[in-house]
């Protein structure tokens, strides 16, 4: 009998161990320097507030569309990798990578692209995420111009794939990091572009626009406050936030209406926001982000 | 006596342990892998979304996402039977404004294009009509 319940008690054992830590995972939870403890706060409302921030392949597609020519000198080089040697820097950089990667993408700037690529493998490698970017099968769909759209779909999946992967790892800090690193970075190439393209109105209007995304960080780097390096982003948000906070955003609800056409519910939206922005305001915001953008990337 | 009672109270808390959560699973991962594909050409994938309404357990599944104003979105849906198994996805303001909703008339749309005239936080809500498996997964993309 003895033997019988040895036999269920080892069985559940199995059940149990089956849902352990990988060694992977265990050396990435190991690996982490100032980021290594994340505090004891509610994920789930992390996690809703790190699934709003936008994709910057949507700034990229913006860029394109107006007809901005490419430019890889408002990128961050390639080659700075190696001076990202703590994990709080690699996380950002992942993110700045991420958002040059996709612009060069958007661009079928190819070449410049797979330089990315290679960074952004040896980052993620170096974080213990390496195991979401399948270099091969981008490098391949990189060297051709028809795959643009499968490329920048298993881009955005790894990168996808990444942040669901940290969140439930409870590792949502790099995440954040991730995220409002590729943020800046799409920001920081908005505002260079609209410096040199004043009258540009849609473009001024997208970096008032970023006042929205920028409050939702920083709710999320609210949450880490007491790392050192987390708290002193903060600071810098911060002082960008008191130059977005003199831009007004009007927001006028008026009902939708809609309509099926072959199948797909089409929405016409009725409501309107209006961003009242200076010039003043966008040459602020442009010098506060570009420091902060040294900073990290420096 | 004694020990075979105990051998069938582990042997009944091991069964159910390990067999519940077999009963309610849903796939709402494979469901959101496979709407990717399935948005319209033009469209850049952004985000999938898992819908899995644990069996009639939770009413609706919510996500949110900073629409912007200029961009059109796409947001599709996938399950298993009919084409939303009665899924429906709505989307509200931040006020919580109802500004689209995939169920029209009392029909069911597998897919809402959504051009957006106004940048802010939007709720993506999936709610479950009838007595459909309560599991999908959907899709949303973009275009300028």
């Amino acid at each position: 009998m003895k033997s019988v319940i040895l036999a269920f008690a080892t069985a559940l054992l199995l059940v149990a161990c089956g849902k352990s830590k990988k060694p992977d995972e265990q050396a990435f939870l190991n690996s982490l320097d100032s980021t290594k403890k994340g505090p004891s706060i509610d994920e789930e409302v992390i996690n809703s507030i790190l699934q709003q921030i936008p994709s910057p392949l949507e700034i990229s597609v913006l860029l394109k569309e107006s007809g901005t020519k490419y430019n890889f000198s408002l990128l961050n080089t390639p080659d700075n990798l190696s001076k990202y040697n703590s994990n709080f820097k690699k996380a950002l950089n992942l993110g700045v990578y991420g958002t040059d990667l996709g612009y060069t993408n958007i661009y079928q700037q190819n070449k410049d692209g797979i330089k990315y690529l290679a960074s952004i493998k040896s980052l993620a490698n170096e974080l213990n995420i390496g195991q979401f970017f399948d270099i091969e099968t981008i490098g391949r769909l990189a060297t051709n111009s028809k795959n643009l759209d499968s490329l920048l779909l298993i881009t955005t999946e790894n990168f996808n794939s990444i942040n669901r992967y940290l969140q439930t790892q409870g590792r949502a800090n790099l995440s954040v990091l991730l995220l409002t690193g590729g943020w800046l970075e799409a920001m920081q190439i908005t505002c260079q572009v609209a410096s040199k393209d004043l009258k540009n109105k849609e473009l001024r209007e997208k970096i008032g626009e970023q006042k929205i995304i920028l409050e939702q960080i920083l709710l999320l780097f609210g949450f880490y406050k007491e790392d050192e390096n987390m708290a002193s982003l903060l600071k810098d948000l911060t002082d960008l936030k008191a130059a977005f906070d003199k831009i007004n955003i009007t927001y006028t609800y008026k009902e939708s209406t809609m309509e099926v056409v072959n199948g797909v519910a089409v929405i016409k939206d009725n409501s309107t926001t209006t961003v009242d922005i200076t010039d003043k305001d966008v040459q602020a915001i442009t010098s506060i982000a570009n420091t902060i953008r040294i900073k990290i990337v420096s | 006596m004694y020990m075979k009672k105990i051998t069938l109270s582990i042997f009944l808390i091991s069964l159910i342990a390990l067999s519940t959560p077999l009963a309610s699973q849903c796939n709402s991962e494979n469901f959101a892998s496979a709407c990717i594909p399935k948005l319209a050409s033009g469209f850049n994938f952004l985000k999938s979304y898992k819908v899995d309404g644990e069996g009639g357990a939770k009413e609706k599944v919510e996500y949110s996402y900073v629409f912007t104003k200029g961009t059109q979105y796409m947001i599709n849906l996938c399950a298993s039977g009919t084409a939303t198994d009665g899924i429906v996805v709505t989307i509200f303001d931040s006020g919580r404004n109802k500004v689209a909703s995939s169920k029209i008339n009392g029909q069911f749309i597998s897919a809402i294009a959504y051009p957006c005239n106004a940048t802010g936080i939007y709720y993506i809500q999936y709610t479950f009509d009838g007595a459909g498996g309560k599991c999908g997964g959907s899709a949303l993309g973009f275009k300028r």
